[in-house]
This record gives C-alpha cells, sequence and structure tokens, in this order.
C-alpha cells in the first residue's frame, strides 16, 4: 500500500471535497476544506515539493481559510446542520463517496486506466528523471526565480492585489 | 502518466457541481469556489513536478495570489449582502425575479 500511497491519499482528498461539496452548514464546510488542505500538502510533498506544500499551509489555510472561517462565524444560524442531520446533505455525500469507491475499483484492478492517455499506476512514485540537478532543490530554485526572471509578474500580481484592496473598500463602505 | 490525475481531476469537477448547485447559503458556494482553487494548485504543481519543469514553479504561487484576491471579493460581497439582509441566504437576492 505504501507504494501507491499517493494515490490513497488521492483517494482521501476526493472525499473531503465530496465532504464539503455536499453543502452542510458553511462551519462544517471549511472543516472539510482544511483537511483537504492538508491531504493536498501531503500529495506534493510525497512528488518532492516541500517548498510549495507548506505554501498550502501557510498562505492557504492559514491566511484565506481563517478568513473564511471568521466569516463563517459572522453570518452563521443557531442550528447549523452536519453531514447527518439534513437527508439531502447525507444523500449527496454517499452518491459522492460511491462514486469514487467506482474509480478507485477500476484503477486497482489493472493497474492501467485509458481515458484519453494511458494513465498507469507506477507514475506516482517512478518520476522521469533528467540527470543530476547537483545539490539544490529545483523546485525552490524555481520559485525563486520569482525574483530574477519573474520580476514583471511581481509587479504585476503586488499592483492587483493593492487594486483589490481598494476595490474591497469601496465595496463595503456601505451608505 | 500518474494516476493522480484522475483523482485531481475529480476533486475539481465535485467542486464545480458543488458551486453550481445552490442550497441555502452563499457561503458554501464560496467555499466550492475555493475548493476549485486549491484543486487546480494541487494538479498544476503535480505536473510541474512530474515533469522537472522547474522554472513554472513560481506558476502555483501566481495562482495562490489571484486566487486569494477573488476570495477577498466573495467575502466583501457576501458581507455586504449579509449586511442588508441580515442572513447571507441566497433567497434573499431576488431583485432579477419575474
Amino acid at each position: 500500500m505504501t507504494t501507491h500511497i499517493v494515490f490513497v491519499l488521492s483517494t482521501i482528498f476526493v472525499v473531503s471535497f465530496v465532504s464539503f461539496s455536499s453543502k452542510p452548514s458553511p462551519i462544517y464546510g471549511g472543516f472539510g476544506l482544511i483537511v483537504a488542505g492538508g491531504i493536498g500538502c501531503g500529495i506534493v510533498s510525497n512528488f518532492g515539493g516541500s517548498f510549495l506544500g507548506l505554501m498550502v499551509f501557510l498562505i492557504y489555510l492559514g491566511g484565506m481559510l481563517v478568513v473564511f472561517g471568521y466569516t463563517a462565524a459572522m453570518a452563521t444560524e443557531p442550528y447549523p446542520e452536519a453531514w447527518v442531520s439534513s437527508k439531502a446533505v447525507l444523500a449527496m455525500f454517499i452518491t459522492g463517496v460511491l462514486a469514487e469507491l467506482l474509480v478507485a475499483c477500476y484503477v486497482l484492478e489493472g493497474n492501467e486506466v485509458e481515458v484519453v492517455f494511458k494513465f498507469n499506476g507506477a507514475g506516482d512514485w517512478v518520476i522521469y528523471d533528467t540527470g543530476d540537478s547537483g545539490f539544490f532543490s529545483e523546485e525552490a530554485m524555481g520559485v525563486a526565480a520569482l525574483y530574477s526572471y519573474g520580476t514583471w509578474l511581481v509587479i504585476v500580481t503586488g499592483w492587483s492585489l493593492f487594486t483589490g484592496v481598494l476595490v474591497i473598500m469601496e465595496i463595503t463602505r456601505g451608505n | 502518466m500518474s494516476i493522480v490525475y484522475i483523482n485531481i481531476l475529480l476533486a475539481f469537477v465535485t467542486s464545480l457541481l458543488g458551486l453550481l448547485i445552490y442550497r441555502s447559503h452563499l457561503m458554501s458556494s464560496l467555499l466550492c469556489l475555493e475548493g476549485m482553487m486549491l484543486s487546480l494548485f494541487i494538479m498544476m504543481t503535480v505536473v510541474i513536478l512530474n515533469n522537472h519543469f522547474t522554472l513554472a514553479s513560481m506558476a502555483p504561487i501566481i495562482l495562490l495570489v489571484f486566487a486569494a484576491c477573488e476570495a477577498a471579493l466573495g467575502l466583501s460581497l457576501l458581507v455586504m449582502v449579509s449586511n442588508t439582509y441580515g442572513t447571507d441566504y441566497v433567497q434573499n437576492l431576488n431583485l432579477l425575479q419575474c
């Protein structure tokens, strides 16, 4: 099982996506998204991307989802509905889990799936190697290239964040 | 190619379905939008890491920046709806009702 740990993690990833797509109350949906973020970090780390996995935890979970949590706590209802307290939510959740189990069983039958491309099960842990990359992690070097080759990207994203803050202040001005 | 891609695509489609099918809260649809962004980030990162496409490693970070902008804008609209109507129920948005 541990050779296919990435496939197992991605199956749990889909199940946690189903858990908030079946639309329980937003607090429980936020919890499902936090679990999905953690498992996504695990998938990315298994392919060697430790920096980008930590980006998911820090920026995505620690920045964006904390804001979502506060807003959900602000705009909530006295009796939030969980996954088992509403038939519609439970039915959607079970449908999603069954669909994912079907896909997982179909994949684990023959270890090979052909949709448009030929996906094979060995591709999880056998990564195509393009030679020696020295003593540095190439993914961290690629991210660091944001400040040398990607200077214009930094300027555009910084300016769009600044404009976004101004737009939000105009929207929430009210009156 | 890796089997992981099928599952990440399935997660994206699940989130997209959740975004398009409304129940009562606007907030749950915003959460599904965030889920779509997360699955796109994971997909992009796994493809870039598998193909050793080093210089493209900055693309997931740029995606995260714009997803944060979009989440903040969606949340500010939700806060204004909640201030006007008291709750964030989708049935309150009925100006274009026929």
